[in-house]
């Protein structure tokens, strides 16, 4: 088990990472909204942490908190992501589609470049020696695993209340929902915040389990593989982000063996799944079940 | 009989187009008021602005002594305003319970926080909704499928469920964008029935758009003509029946 972890345990926190990741897309995309904002924040909840375990200023706070500046560092990231969140949301998510895409696109850029050129960021090198939570890199899933377990019974409880509904509606028909007494805006913004704190605080836990954060944790890269998450997976169900995350993330490294094919392979599997299965994995299972249930009935109905 | 809602001078330009110009009337509470009109004489339009959808150009709307123009939509339909789409816009992903579910929104308070927690009192709310949704779903006629999407449902059955989603708001006023639309005769007489029913029931205020004429001779108290923006003439539905203005923008002049 300890050997397993040893090896293992960098690709296990990973998945959970990556996964919770694209739960913060999907955010957004169950109000209906395109957003692919999510690296923006994981860079900002990143730096945060990073600069919080890093620079003088904050030393007498390490020394008088000790371990408990880490959930400091994680709220701290999760406000400022929210703050930055509703600042950014409320003009851009007037934006529609594949424009509210491009208008988040280049809020991750602006991000980018903005830390790439600051002094309190470390410019071009970044942050180095951000001071670790644990010994060891695996145990870093006793913080990303239950984030990830909260996460989860959160976003299954929200689809079952009022403002759940809410978010359906509007992602179903925003005028419909407006006419029926929802305002469309507030829960745009809402959805949209939710999953920049939870893109915020991930990365505020990232920086300590990478131990040095820069400009490229966040990039239009990761902007297209928390979408490709979500693509692949199916964007209408919670589990697909999910699933998406941990089977794309854990793909690279699956395929090691093969070395530069496995980019070729990485490729062909995104197209062919946008291919044949428009609704995701989770879409297609959901389609296999109601298949299965009638062949079983009508079987059962025949003899 | 007091007066519920007040259009004065009500316009909407569309670029050059003119698609509803100075239009005024008034609706009493408890009528059942129709709107007819050719295609493209801004009968939408019209419900568009009463509903806050499209913004006002000029005029102004009340309804029971306040203003309504330049409310968002959501404040409209808040105040007790419900309306149904001429080309039926469901929430086609959700069941028909949450369909109805959804617009009891502005009547529930729940909020994210509490909501997820579950407590007590959002509970209670939500059952209560749960109880409330059943009720209308019975009414429809459509409980036996209430789990069901809304895109599975036949086209008569996802209009009674669209009126039953704006029964959900608690109006007092209804707007009704052709409801018969696409119905065969059966469906449009039992429908007829319907509308009277629930007018009662709820002591609703109905506005109608309708294009089949026997429905709306029959339901109205009161008829308004539009014809390209304009509104030629009120009247009990024997009055405008006669007028040879609304004969002429029917079929022309001799």
């Amino acid at each position: 088990m300890e050997d397993f972890l040893q090896n293992n345990g960098f690709l296990l926190v990973t998945l959970t990472q990556q996964a919770l990741l694209a739960i913060s897309l999907y955010y957004p995309l169950m109000t209906g909204q395109l957003s692919v904002a999510s690296p923006g924040f994981y860079a900002v909840g990143g730096y945060i942490a990073a600069i919080m375990g890093t620079i003088d200023f904050f030393a007498p706070w390490r020394a008088v908190l000790g371990w408990a500046i880490f959930p400091l560092e994680w709220l701290i990231a999760g406000l400022v992501s929210a703050v930055l969140a509703v600042l950014v949301g409320i003009p851009a998510l007037r934006l529609r589609g594949i424009y509210l895409a491009l208008a988040t696109i280049a809020f991750v850029e602006i991000l980018r470049v903005l830390c790439l050129n600051m002094e309190i960021t470390g410019g071009a090198i970044g942050i180095f020696g951000v001071p670790q939570m644990f010994e060891n890199r695996w145990s870093y899933i006793w913080v990303f695993g239950p984030l990830l377990i909260i996460m989860l019974l959160f976003t299954w409880r929200l689809e079952q209340t009022r403002v759940g509904r809410a978010f359906k509606a509007v992602r179903e028909d925003e005028m419909a929902a407006d006419c029926m007494g929802v305002n469309p805006t507030y829960f745009k913004v809402m959805a949209f915040v939710i999953g920049a704190v939870l893109a915020g605080v991930v990365g505020a836990m990232s920086a300590p389990f990478l131990n040095t954060w820069n400009a490229r944790q966040g990039t239009f890269d990761a902007s297209i593989a928390y979408l490709a998450y979500v693509l692949i997976g199916g964007s209408r169900s919670m589990w697909g982000p999910v699933m998406g995350a941990i089977l794309l993330a854990a793909l690279p490294e699956i395929l090691r063996p093969l070395k530069d094919a496995r980019l070729i392979i990485n490729g062909l599997v995104l197209i062919i799944a946008s291919i044949y299965l428009p609704q995701g994995i989770v879409g297609a299972l959901q389609r296999l079940r109601i298949f299965m249930i009638r062949r079983v009935s009508s079987m059962s109905g025949g003899s | 009989m007091s007066i519920i809602i007040e259009v004065e001078q009500l316009s909407r330009n569309f670029g050059g187009l003119t698609a509803v110009k100075d239009v005024s009337f008034t609706v009493e509470e408890g009528e059942i008021f129709g709107l007819i009109g050719p295609n493209g004489a801004g009968k939408t339009t019209l419900f568009n602005l009463m509903t806050g959808i499209t913004p006002v150009s000029k005029g102004t709307i009340k309804y029971k002594g306040h203003l309504l123009t330049g409310l968002p939509p959501f404040r409209i339909a808040a105040q007790g305003i419900g309306r149904t789409f001429q080309n039926i816009r469901l929430f086609k992903g959700l069941s028909a319970l949450d369909n109805i579910k959804v617009a009891q929104h502005s009547r529930t308070v729940s909020g994210l926080i509490s909501g997820i927690f579950g407590l007590s009192k959002c509970r209670l709310e939500e059952k209560r909704a749960t109880e409330k949704a059943w009720k209308i779903l019975n009414l429809v006629g459509l409980s036996d499928r209430a789990m069901e999407l809304a895109a599975n449902f036949s086209y008569g059955d996802q209009r009674r469920l669209e009126i039953g989603r704006a029964l959900a708001l608690d109006p007092n006023v209804l707007l009704l964008d052709e409801p018969a639309a696409g119905m065969n005769a059966a469906e449009k007489h039992s429908l007829t029935r319907f509308i009277c029913e629930i007018s009662e029931q709820f002591n609703l205020t109905l506005l109608l758009i309708e294009h089949h004429v026997p429905l709306v001779m029959n339901l109205c108290d009161r008829i308004a003509v539009l014809n390209f923006g304009e509104l030629i003439t009120i009247g009990s539905p024997a009055e405008v029946q006669k007028n040879p203005a609304v004969i002429e923008a029917y079929l022309g002049a001799e």
